[in-house]
């Protein structure tokens, strides 16, 4: 397993278009990293850059202290898990895990070995004979996964792999991955634009748009502490509710609000009264309350939970209310913020 | 898995007898070439009659025969490595058919002797058929030794 260095990673293809801009990140041996963002911010290409499957236009990546920025795939000792299986058709599964191994012309008991082993991690012992179109998606990508496992490569990266499985067995595979990785302890990069994939298996979450990083945190902190509106507004389900207010003295004036300012946040606002700022609220920090009103327009019952979606003011709100609630279209519910980000309207930055 | 030797028993569980098949490919190939070297010479209409198309039907079974062999003994069928020996036995035998008589008999040709098969092209008839006769006899025998190694290896891990 490896630590990896990113340094200033730019990628610029030949009609000029700039996929990825100065991508910086250090990352530790073991980690279990995601990239996620919107489809086209550059995550599946940083990926394929690290896999050499494209090259670094500019800056170097470094992989346990050694620089192969200008290596070729083959000698990175990387292995790739892709979104479509990649699998040979006419081999067995056990054939497809051995196949990488016996191209480096290894010991056939030892690549037998390696392939037991990794059949057993994956729960595939009894699948070995089969050809990949017997089995279902979850077990092919899990066949893909134990042709990664038998190279015991230095980093594993994963480039969407449960796009193409059904929710129950996304789920399911899901589980597999994180027992994967606490079991294999490796240094694994995961590709997603599903954020609850993101939040689930990271140790830090890369979030990405446009080509730029936004921010490199915990799930924790990218849920809690976002550093801008696009990581607000990206992570978190249902996303974030923002409303455009303005800082009063001790108060935030909204359309058809007004939230009360504590000691801690006038202090955060200070440098801005009497201007416009963004106030982010997250679904389950509308409550029950007195501070503003609630315009239903539809309801979603969760089980647990209900999703009331309606307007505050002029603005479009949703609310995770913890009950069994049967709203109608027309009705007003009284509610109030438990939990607040402010972000700055200009620079979409968030006020700390 | 410490003990080698099981490693290299269990891996067939999972792979494929390649070396039997491919020696029935190999018989197949030196079949194809004595059939198409075998009516080669000038000799008018000697060889034109019924064991001609016998023999054209002949090579036309081997070559089935011998292809469903190379792919029932890669799943270690034992059925088709004890066919695999009969096919040897029958390349053998098949020398003391045509090339044998025709290497035997002079005809005459436009006033002229000849032989119907050169000693030439005799060896090189023979030699193809005893190379597919061989093949053959090891795909068989190397197929029935792997074959009853494996699935006395299956019993005892419980298998079958």
């Amino acid at each position: 397993m490896a630590s990896l260095s990113l340094q200033n990673l730019n990628k610029i293809y030949d009609n000029n278009v700039q996929a990825v801009f100065d991508f910086n990140m250090e990352i530790k041996d073991g980690e279990f990293i995601v990239l996620v963002g919107p489809s086209g911010c550059g995550k599946s290409t940083t990926l394929r850059m690290i896999a050499g499957l494209e090259d670094i236009s500019s800056g170097r990546l470094i992989i346990d202290g050694e620089d192969v920025t200008q290596k070729p795939p083959k000698d990175r000792d990387i292995a790739m898990v892709f979104q479509n299986y990649a699998l040979y058709a006419h081999m067995t599964i056990y054939e497809n895990m051995a196949f990488s191994l016996t191209l480096r012309h290894e010991n056939p008991n030892l690549i037998h070995e390696k392939v037991l082993a990794a059949a057993e991690i994956l729960g595939l012992t009894d699948q070995l004979n089969k050809k990949p179109k017997q089995l279902s998606g979850g077990q092919r990508q899990r066949v893909a996964m134990g042709r990664a496992i038998v190279r015991t490569p230095k980093v594993f990266l994963f480039d969407e792999p449960l796009s193409n499985l059904d929710a129950k067995l996304r789920g399911a595979t899901r589980r597999e991955i994180l027992l994967l990785h606490k079991r294999l302890k490796a240094t694994m990069l995961y590709v997603t634009h599903d954020q609850t994939e993101a939040l689930t298996l990271a140790d830090r979450i890369v979030c990405m748009s446009m080509g730029y990083v936004q921010q490199i945190g915990t799930p924790l902190e990218l849920y809690d502490t976002p550093a801008n509106l696009f990581v607000a507004s990206f992570i978190g389900l249902p996303p974030m509710n923002f409303f455009d207010c303005t800082v009063a003295e001790g108060s935030l004036k909204g359309d058809g609000f007004e939230y009360m300012l504590n000691d801690h946040e006038k202090a955060l606002l200070k440098d801005y009264a009497g201007k416009v700022i963004t106030l982010g609220v997250r679904p389950e920090n509308i409550v029950h309350g007195n501070n503003c009103k609630l315009n239903v327009i539809s309801n979603e019952n969760l089980g647990q939970t209900t999703l009331v979606h309606g307007t505050i003011g002029g603005h479009k709100a949703t609310a995770k209310l913890r009950e069994w609630a049967n709203y109608k279209h027309g009705d007003v519910v009284d509610v109030a913020f438990n939990g607040v980000h402010f972000f700055d309207k200009e620079t979409t930055n968030a006020i700390r | 898995m410490a003990d080698v030797k099981n490693i290299k028993v269990d891996r067939m569980r999972y792979t494929k007898n390649k070396l039997s098949s491919t020696l029935a490919y190999v018989a197949i190939v030196f079949n194809v070439l004595y059939f198409v070297s075998i009516y080669s010479s000038n000799v008018g209409n000697y060889y034109y009659n019924i064991s001609m198309g016998l023999s054209v039907l002949c090579n036309l079974v081997f070559l089935l025969a011998a292809f469903l062999c190379s792919e029932g003994i890669k799943n270690y069928k034992i059925g088709y490595a004890y066919f695999l020996i009969f096919l040897s036995i029958v390349q053998v035998a098949r020398i003391f058919g045509i090339p044998k008589r025709a290497h035997g008999t002079i005809i005459t040709l436009v006033e002229e002797e000849v032989k119907v098969m050169t000693d030439k092209q005799f060896t090189y008839v023979i030699v193809c058929l005893l190379i597919s006769a061989v093949a053959c006899l090891v795909a068989g025998i190397v197929g029935i030794v792997k074959t009853v190694v494996l699935e006395k290896y299956k019993k005892e891990i419980g298998l079958n």
